[in-house]
């Protein structure tokens, strides 16, 4: 199925849900973009990532408590599915082995620049 | 809950935002995000930072996902989109039908919209100033009315009437015979120079009264100089571009740097009355050492215009005027007596009437004419009517085909009125297609439009409120009208009875088909007719003798008092040119305008009689080839003449002067203060030297060698290339300043009628259009109803009626409606022209044959119109139409 690919930003949030976890809802996600980051994102942006990570089933949600400072309304609590794990995993592995195998040379010329 | 402190609530607008616009699932999750988000940003910013990023990521919502889905699950959504789907699929199965319902639709709100357009801009003229609907110019009317009335008049009513507020008298720079000036301005530092018209002397209270937006310069203190001038900002690109001219000199006429720019004023737009291209003040007229009786209250030579307090009655000024004026005016008792009668009259003319309803003497730029307008208007209107007219029919003839449609529909639970609503909506797609296409059509057919017309349309000028709601409107109403009758009929019937197989006897609402058939036909019987009647009336007009010669003769003019020696040389040099003939110097020319001034006979100094006037040389009666019935032709030969003391009248002049045997009797030509004596030398024909518009009135014919501005020559049509160019030649050596140019007088009488002309090319034009649409509609019922009445012809034939008899049958009622049509029509055309041609004091009259030709055309094209769509059902054998089924 196409779309199963993740995105930068998409794998920066399911990132951030993993780090959550068990409290992962889009605000809270978003001010740990900031943190971490000091990306600046709208809240609808991350929104707008999760219903994607949902839909390509690496996120599933549910509807939590109701608190006061939403005014009654419940949050959605993300969690990471298997799926999820899986390409977190492999975008890790991609990740590791091609830095792994730049030559040294290269990433000490690149220093002297 | 631990903390239950009050929460802070976002705006209202923007929750009930999100509510309308996202996706219901997500509905809860986001508010509540927004919400605590909100809170936060409280606490640590201002109401209104908080505010806004509260907006800012609220709009970060308008993304695809968070969206509803329009149409997943409305009903209602669904429903309509069927509608339109069925309307496309109607379309597309009759495209015949469809194309011609675009065409006609499209032809009708092209037409309606251009002329809409220029009706508009004709009507705008002079609005753009200030306090418009206050200003007035004060006319002069008496037997023949003018613009013009003495200078003294707008300051002296300023100070004795409260009602007027403000009050400006100006007037053209004009040369001899008054005809408008051409000056010859030149910038000496960069050695440009160009002739220059349109020059202005004004108050200094012009910029009180009209308004201009200033460029450079403050143009109201401006006119307080001597020697100042005020430029139009097109006349002063022309002298300096782009830079700011403010105190450059200019030379007038040769007078090195005589004057000073003081302002520069934007052009006046296109929808003015009239426009300058510089203007000098009086302040530098009356501080030259001259006495001159121009600016006194004996001449009635400048327009005045006042600016009354907002909303003054203007007739209670003009009321007042016949018992206050007397005192500055040096007239006789009978004349103040006519005018304390209301016989002659000052009479204040709202501006922004000027260009529409004022057509009088010495109008400052040719005007429009009002019952043109509506001539236009008009005949917009019917092709509007006549196109309405086609949609609506055709809809209900095609109705009865859908019959089957409208009962599976109601079987399914359909309402009355959503039947009603999807005939509507296919009619709204076709009338809002055909909307969108002639707005396409409009941009294209702008600058030919334009050109016929002689208009300054803009189309982006459509897009202004009313226009688009009165075109929207327009189109909404057809479609409404063209859906009303199909839903209300087909609606009438029960739906089981349809199914189970209700046949239709015949197609119904004929009578509304046949009366709005005849409708058409009243509408396109009046195009025709006033057409043809415009067509007779130009063809009366350039048919008609005019008393002189006006072919084969060439107009050269040179403006200026400073050519008159120039001219005469240029006279004896033209003659020279083989192929030239009779030559003569003139100041006016028949067909322009005459300056007027009184006479008496000296047996009779009572009675009084204004005549225009016109300086010739004594070539001028074989030249233009007028018929001299007393007397002789002036001549230079005898020294009275050239001094300007003999006289030569038309006919209509003696006659209103009630004289006998005129000729050798002395006469006193009033000249404002100047009373020259003279004797009547001659009597000429009366000839038409004004447009055929008006009735001839008398002239007077006197010598004066510094008066003419035009030579006219007389020359042989088979070598006119060659004796323009030797013209040119020796125009240009004798008078190397001016451009050469010359003209026909022949087309510049035709241009007289220019407008009659131009009438005349859109009413063919809209003709044709109308027969068009008419006939095309009467082609499209008459198919339909055929098509009904196939068995019916079948069953008559077998019965043994004949091919003719049928013809005759289907014809019949419909050239009863013509018949009675052409009654309604005839009568109601004839009042129209009859109107319109009493805008001319020659008229051809009403031409029995154009209501003839019309009748017989429209009859004769219904009955091959019907018998053509008719002739292929009422050939074919009976039997197979009668087997089917």
């Amino acid at each position: 199925m196409k779309g199963t690919q993740l995105g930068e930003f998409e794998e920066l949030v399911l990132l951030i849900v993993g780090v959550l976890y068990p409290e992962a809802y889009g605000l809270s996600i978003r001010e740990e973009i900031i943190n971490q980051t000091k990306r600046k994102v709208a809240i609808g942006a991350v929104h707008s990532a999760l219903s994607r990570l949902e839909d390509k089933g690496f996120l599933k949600s549910e509807l939590a408590e109701a608190t006061h400072e939403r005014g009654g309304r419940r949050k959605r609590i993300f969690t990471i599915t298997a799926e999820g794990k899986k390409a977190l995993q492999k975008n890790h592995e991609l990740r590791n082995s091609l830095f792994n195998q730049i030559p040294n040379m290269a990433l000490k010329l690149a220093k002297l620049v | 809950m631990s903390n239950n402190k009050p929460l802070y609530s976002p705006p209202t607008l923007g929750s009930q935002l999100l509510r309308w616009f996202c996706k219901d699932r997500l509905l809860e999750e986001i508010e509540g995000d927004l919400l605590e988000y909100y809170q936060i940003e409280r606490e640590a910013k201002p109401k209104w930072k908080a505010n806004l990023l509260y907006w800012f990521h609220l709009f970060h919502f308008l993304r695809p996902f968070a969206l509803k889905k329009i149409g997943q699950n409305s009903n209602i959504i669904i429903m309509y989109r069927s509608y339109f789907k069925f309307a496309w699929r109607g379309m597309m199965r009759h495209k015949m039908q469809t194309s011609f319902h675009l065409l006609g639709l499209v032809l009708a709100f092209t037409v309606c919209g251009l002329i809409y357009l220029h009706l508009k801009f004709e009507t705008s003229y002079d609005s753009h100033h200030k306090d418009a609907d206050d200003i007035y110019r004060i006319a002069w009317m008496n037997e023949n009315p003018q613009t013009r009335t003495p200078h003294p008049m707008a300051q002296a009513l300023v100070s004795e009437f409260p009602e007027v507020v403000k009050a400006v008298t100006f007037s053209p720079i004009y040369g001899p015979g008054l005809t408008k000036d051409v000056i010859l301005i030149t910038h000496d530092a960069s050695n440009v120079t160009h002739e220059i018209t349109d020059g202005y002397f004004a108050d200094t209270t012009f910029f009180d009264v009209f308004t201009y937006e200033p460029i450079y310069g403050n143009p109201k203190q401006a006119l307080q100089n001597e020697w100042a001038v005020v430029l139009s900002e097109s006349t002063a690109k022309r002298f300096f571009g782009d830079e700011d001219p403010v105190g450059q000199r200019l030379s007038f006429n040769g007078m090195v740097d005589l004057l000073e720019v003081a302002a520069v004023v934007k052009d006046a737009p296109k929808a003015s009355h009239f426009r300058f291209n510089f203007m000098l003040s009086y302040v530098t007229l009356k501080s030259l050492p001259f006495n001159d009786p121009w600016l006194s209250w004996d001449d009635f030579g400048h327009f005045n215009y006042v600016k009354l307090s907002p909303g003054t009655n203007p007739e209670v000024v003009e009321s007042k005027i016949p018992n206050w004026i007397p005192k500055y005016l040096n007239w006789s008792e009978d004349n103040i007596e006519s005018l304390k009668a209301g016989e002659i009259g000052f009479k204040l003319q709202p501006i922004q009437d000027i260009h529409l309803h004022s057509n009088i003497r010495w109008e400052l730029e040719p005007n429009g004419s009002y019952s043109y307008l509506i001539i236009y208007g008009v005949s917009a209107l019917f092709i509007l009517l006549i196109s309405i007219i086609n949609f609506v029919n055709l809809n209900t003839a095609r109705a009865a085909q859908r019959l089957k449609e409208v009962g599976v529909k109601k079987t399914l639970g359909a309402f009355r009125s959503q039947i009603f609503t999807q005939f509507s909506i296919e009619a709204l797609v076709t009338t809002f297609l055909a909307l969108i296409l002639s707005v396409f059509v409009m941009n294209w057919l702008e600058t030919p439009f334009n050109n016929l017309v002689n208009g300054s349309i803009a189309i982006e000028n459509l897009w202004q409120t009313e226009t688009v709601t009165f075109m929207v409107l327009t189109a909404i109403f057809t479609a409404i009208v063209s859906a009303l009758y199909p839903s209300v009929y087909l609606n009438s019937f029960e739906a089981g009875s349809i199914l189970r197989g209700l046949k239709l006897s015949k197609l119904g609402g004929s009578n509304l088909r046949n009366g709005l058939l005849g409708v058409q036909l009243v509408a396109t019987v009046i195009l025709i007719s006033g057409s043809l009647t415009i067509r007779n009336q130009i063809q009366f007009l350039k048919d008609k003798d005019l008393g002189f010669d006006q072919d084969n003769l060439m107009v050269l003019t040179i403006v200026g008092q400073t050519y008159s020696q120039k001219i005469r040389t240029l006279k004896s040099e033209l003659e020279s040119i083989s192929g030239i003939g009779e030559t003569s110097m003139v100041s006016n020319v028949p067909g322009g305008q005459f300056n007027q001034h009184p006479l008496y006979m000296e047996e009779n100094p009572q009675l009084r009689v204004d005549a225009s006037e016109m300086f010739v040389d004594k070539d001028v009666a074989s030249t233009l080839n007028l018929e001299i019935v007393e007397g002789r032709m002036l001549d230079d030969v005898f020294a009275a003449d050239s001094a300007g003391t003999a006289f030569v009248l038309n006919e209509t002049a003696v006659r209103e002067l009630n004289v006998q045997d005129p000729v050798g009797k002395q006469l006193f030509w009033v000249n404002n203060e100047e009373l020259v004596k003279g004797t009547v030398v001659g009597v000429v024909k009366d000839f038409h030297y004004n447009s055929l518009h008006v009735p001839i009135r008398p002239i007077i014919m006197m010598m004066n060698q510094n008066a003419y501005n035009h030579l006219i020559a007389k020359f042989d049509p088979n070598s006119l290339p060659q004796i323009i160019e030797q013209v040119e030649e020796k125009f240009t050596e004798i008078v190397p300043e001016v451009d050469f140019s010359y003209r026909f007088l022949d087309s510049q009488i035709e241009e007289l009628y220019q407008e009659e002309a131009r009438t005349f090319r859109l009413t063919v034009i809209l003709s044709a259009i109308s027969i068009f649409l008419a006939c095309g509609g009467l082609l499209g019922v008459i198919s339909i109803v055929i098509r009904q009445r196939v068995k019916e012809i079948s069953i008559r034939k077998v019965l043994g009626a004949s091919a003719k008899n049928i013809l005759w049958l289907i014809n019949l009622k419909h050239l009863l409606i013509a018949a009675i049509a052409l009654l309604i029509a005839i009568p109601a055309s004839v009042i129209f022209m009859r109107n319109w041609l009493s805008n001319f004091t020659y008229q051809a009259g009403i031409s029995p044959l154009v209501y003839g030709v019309t009748s017989v055309g429209i009859l004769m094209l219904i009955g091959l119109t019907i018998s053509l769509i008719s002739i292929k059902t009422i050939k074919a054998n009976p039997a197979n139409n009668l087997r089917s089924e």
